[in-house]
């Protein structure tokens, strides 16, 4: 299914498919879906195997985990990327539209196969995805580095004062 | 092992018992700050010598630190350092509003001229005193100071901060001193042992006591002890000892060592050895000079039933579990000595209020404060069935531990 020119030129805003030529974003879209989900629709489960990248075109995505919600996405936004590097990994997130969300959904063995032939447009999808991907691990690096310390102290002291309530002063 | 070492090994048993973790363990135990300075003075003849001195300054988590100043040839920084610790541990007990502190000069005052030793005591003022001041670090007396050499300090301090008296306590009764600080130890010891004999059922009429050290400390008990009923069967300083298993007449006694700088040679009683005094028959023993006197093999021998430490780390800690194993009830230094402090803690609030308080009202204070601190110690034995000393340091691990925990780290 082709998508409209005009579609195409605002996919092509996105990060991950920036450098893309139309003709090439044409290509790695050649099999894409343009999907409309009401309010509510879960557009993909945490720990079901991951077949396709979504890009919200229209509306909002929350994403959680179990149970906690991690990030509220809008329109420009990709979810579900790992399942381009990784097809038979399971999701590790829940996406769940709280808008209606219209959206595009590439499937990843379509993607796979483009990278196999060495496709260039799919090479720099990866490429750009490298990227997002390690300027994401910076960050969590960060933060977790905050949350260890946090823990450490907070735990210690905590726990002396939980000891301290045992006896009678 | 040293009494300072000693006093930590109690800190880490009870802090093991409570099981406070490595880390928290660690934090209480290391001082918040040490300080090393060089006290350089002329001597009267033109010579000049060079000291060390010290002040560490161990927890201010409850309060300013407070924590006596020692002129002693064998003075080093750990020793200053563990004492420091002794003091935040002591305080807390009596719930005083201080953390601790200790400073030292390695010198032997004996071999000073009167204004050399004011020398002395002004250039290590000249030194410290941007560390200490009325709501930072109260210095007091100890080994080898006196009256004297707080008024020094005081006057010294104040002329870099304007007039505080409150910087130092154990000044003369006529500069701000506070009355009652002279017996304080002695009198705190004596409110802590009625309590004791009344826990025991033994009235303090008849008791027998038997007193190692006749210094400020012992010969104040004995004479408070009397006075209250007690027999004084056996007394020693560092020349000798004399008993009488009927009781000495401590007001001659006092009297003879008043004449003579001893009480050997008292004619009230028989002559004995300084450790004939330790393990004489008596109920209460009282340790009232120089750490470590009881190692293990006196405590095996001693037959008093109460140990009351007046003097600061008189048991090893073999000592301790051997008193423990025999059932003899020992009141340790950081309950039974506090007296001290808390007098020192009196004289401090009467300076800061700009107010005298007449002996009795501090001595009616200093009793409800060292009947409070045995009653929560005493709580805390007969619930965990600790032993007094383990259960003081208890008592003073959770008062800072508390304290610790409320302000944040």
């Amino acid at each position: 299914m082709a998508i409209s020119t005009q579609l195409l030129k605002k996919v092509l805003q996105v990060p991950i498919f920036a450098g893309l030529s139309p003709t090439e974003g044409g290509e790695f879209l050649e099999v894409a879906l343009e999907l409309v989900e009401p309010k509510g629709t879960v557009l993909f489960q945490e720990g079901e195997p991951g077949d396709a990248l979504v890009l919200i075109l229209e509306g909002e995505v929350a994403i959680s985990r179990k149970g906690v919600q991690l990030a509220r996405l809008s329109g420009g936004s990709v979810v579900g990327e790992m399942s381009l590097l990784d097809e038979a990994s399971p999701r590790s997130a829940t996406a769940t539209a709280i808008s209606e969300t219209r959206f595009l959904k590439v499937p990843s063995r379509w993607v796979q196969k483009l990278l196999r032939a060495d496709n260039v447009a799919a090479l720099k999808v990866v490429a750009n995805l490298a990227k997002v991907m390690s300027k994401r691990l910076l960050a969590i690096n960060e933060k977790l580095v905050v949350a260890l310390e946090h823990r450490d102290q907070k735990t210690e002291l905590a726990d002396f004062s939980q000891i301290l309530t045992r006896w009678e002063f | 092992m040293t009494s300072a070492e000693a006093a930590l090994h109690y800190f880490k048993k009870a802090a093991r018992i409570m099981d406070v973790g490595e880390r928290i363990e660690t934090l209480l135990a290391t001082p918040l700050r040490e300080v090393s300075v060089q006290v350089s003075i002329e001597l009267d003849n033109g010579e000049i010598r060079t000291f060390r001195g010290y002040r560490v300054q161990h927890d201010n988590a409850r309060g300013p630190m407070k924590g006596g100043l020692r002129y002693h040839p064998e003075v080093d920084r750990e020793e200053v350092g563990a004492l420091a610790g002794l003091m935040t541990w002591k305080t807390a007990v009596v719930n005083l509003p201080y953390g601790g502190a200790k400073g030292g000069i390695a010198v032997d005052p004996a071999m000073l001229s009167l204004k050399e030793l004011e020398r002395l005591t002004r250039k290590f003022v000249d030194q410290i005193q941007d560390i200490i001041g009325p709501n930072r670090d109260i210095p007091g007396p100890d080994m080898s100071t006196n009256p004297q050499v707080m008024a020094w300090i005081m006057d010294q301090y104040s002329r870099y901060h304007g007039h505080s008296p409150a910087v130092v306590t154990g000044k003369p009764i006529e500069l701000y001193g506070s009355r009652g600080r002279e017996a304080a130890t002695a009198r705190g010891l004596l409110y802590v042992c009625r309590e004791i004999l009344r826990d025991v059922g033994m009235p303090m009429a008849g008791t027998r006591f038997a007193i190692a050290g006749f210094g400020n400390v012992g010969s104040h008990a004995a004479r408070l002890m009397a006075a209250d009923g007690g027999l004084v069967v056996a007394v020693c300083d560092v020349h000798g000892g004399v008993e009488n298993p009927q009781g000495l007449d401590v007001q001659a006694l006092i009297e003879h060592v008043k004449r003579t700088g001893t009480v050997k040679g008292f004619g009230g009683g028989t002559s004995c050895a300084i450790d004939d005094v330790l393990v004489c028959d008596c109920d209460v023993l009282i340790p009232a000079a120089v750490g470590g006197v009881l190692t293990r093999e006196v405590a095996s021998e001693v037959r008093a039933r109460i140990v009351l430490e007046g003097a600061n780390g008189p048991s090893t800690p073999q000592a301790d579990e051997v008193f423990e194993q025999r059932g003899v009830l020992v009141v340790p230094d950081i309950l039974a000595n506090a007296g001290g402090v808390t007098v020192s803690y009196f004289e401090w609030v009467q300076n800061l209020q700009h107010v005298t308080w007449d002996e009795e009202h501090v001595n009616a204070e200093l009793e409800r404060m060292m009947k409070d601190a045995y009653e929560k110690v005493g709580q805390i034995s007969r619930s965990r069935n600790l032993a007094l000393r383990t259960s003081a340091y208890v008592l003073a691990i959770g008062r800072v531990g508390k304290a610790t925990v409320l302000r944040g780290i």
